[in-house]
């Protein structure tokens, strides 16, 4: 049920149609689970704050460092040796007092995923590496729930949003490993591919619009250009193959 | 015959600075193969030692993933290979 309180801070997006009431109710009704609160994470749970997620988890085990700052933009200069988890929230919650913020000051591993998870309707991708990533993958995959994929990398962003058992999941264009590396990022870009992200997800909750499923949106900074190509479930796959694909209606 | 290759921003250093290259063949890899005859500094940021695609590479044909089996794919005049890198950055 909307408060008075909520009725006024989400009065602007009440008032988009495919939104009102219901929908605001919709997102104070959800849980998300942000994996990571770096570049992907500031920006994602920023706006899923102020767009009034009633819950968000967000779990990264890293140390706010002065390298971080051109791009995650919940950490400030003062929070420079504090922990990422205990920063998130306490912005977060700052932001929005609304809402429940839980900050997790944890490496997600395969086996504290399903406990760092429990309960969130779905998964959103802020991470920097890919094992994690298809840890991620696999556990959404596993429980049914979407995946909000989202990477960086210069100028250069990536998005793909995973519903299990109707489209293609991450680990469908799976190769092999691929090297670690430093990716040099532009600061804008995480925050922009972040937002995506996040328009996915409320997208998603809300059930409107077209979702990036079975397809991966290209951004290219530099030429401002965005690409959608078309995905393919691989029927091989190590975490989806198994399921029976169910068309939409 | 021509078939446009669409170079990665991370491989235009290999292709005189150039974003997409006209190439020829019946599949994706005979395409590549031609690319490299052109622009051999490109070869080992698609392809291993021992001949394989690199893991970090996919290869898109008209906006649709050919993977898997991407090099054995058919293309046809008119077509384009997009050559892009998977991202891990966040
Ligand atoms: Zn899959």
């Amino acid at each position: 049920m909307l408060t008075q309180n909520d009725l006024e801070r989400y009065d602007r997006q009440i008032m988009i149609h495919e939104i009102g009431k219901e929908g605001q109710e919709k997102l104070k009704s959800a849980t998300v689970f942000i994996a990571g609160a770096g570049g992907l994470g500031s920006s994602i749970s920023i706006y899923l704050a102020a767009a009034g997620v009633g819950t968000i988890r967000i779990v990264d085990h890293d140390t706010i460092e002065l390298s971080n700052l051109n791009r995650q933009i919940l950490h400030w200069n003062k929070d420079i040796g504090s922990k990422k988890a205990c920063s998130a929230q306490n912005k977060l919650q700052t932001l929005n007092p609304d809402i429940e913020i839980q900050g997790g000051d944890e490496t997600i591993t395969e086996e504290n995923i399903s406990r760092l998870a429990a309960g969130s309707d779905l998964i959103i991708d802020a991470m920097d590496n890919f094992p994690t990533r298809y840890i991620l993958n696999k556990y959404a995959v596993d429980n049914s729930i979407p995946f909000f994929h989202g990477a960086v990398k210069g100028f250069e962003g990536r998005v793909m949003t995973v519903i299990p058992g109707k489209s293609a999941c991450f680990r469908c264009l799976y190769k092999g490993p691929v090297p670690e590396e430093k990716s040099p990022v532009i600061g804008v870009l995480p925050g922009l591919i972040g937002c995506i992200q996040a328009t996915e997800v409320i997208k998603y909750i809300t059930g409107i619009g077209e979702l990036l499923s079975n397809k991966l949106l290209l951004y290219d900074g530099l030429e401002m250009k965005f690409t959608i190509l078309k995905i393919n479930r691989n029927p091989d796959c190590e975490h989806c193959g198994h399921l029976t694909i169910q068309e939409d209606t | 015959m021509s078939i446009k290759v669409h170079i990665h921003k991370s491989h235009r250093q290999f292709t005189d600075g150039l974003s997409v290259v006209d190439s020829n063949g019946k599949t994706v890899g005979e395409c590549l193969d031609n690319l490299i005859k052109r622009y051999p500094g490109i070869k080992e940021k698609l392809f291993d030692k021992k001949g394989n695609l690199l893991n970090v590479i996919e290869i898109y044909v008209n906006l649709e993933s050919a993977y898997p089996n991407e090099l054995i794919k058919k293309v046809s005049n008119g077509d384009d290979i997009y050559l892009t890198a998977k991202l891990s950055g966040g």
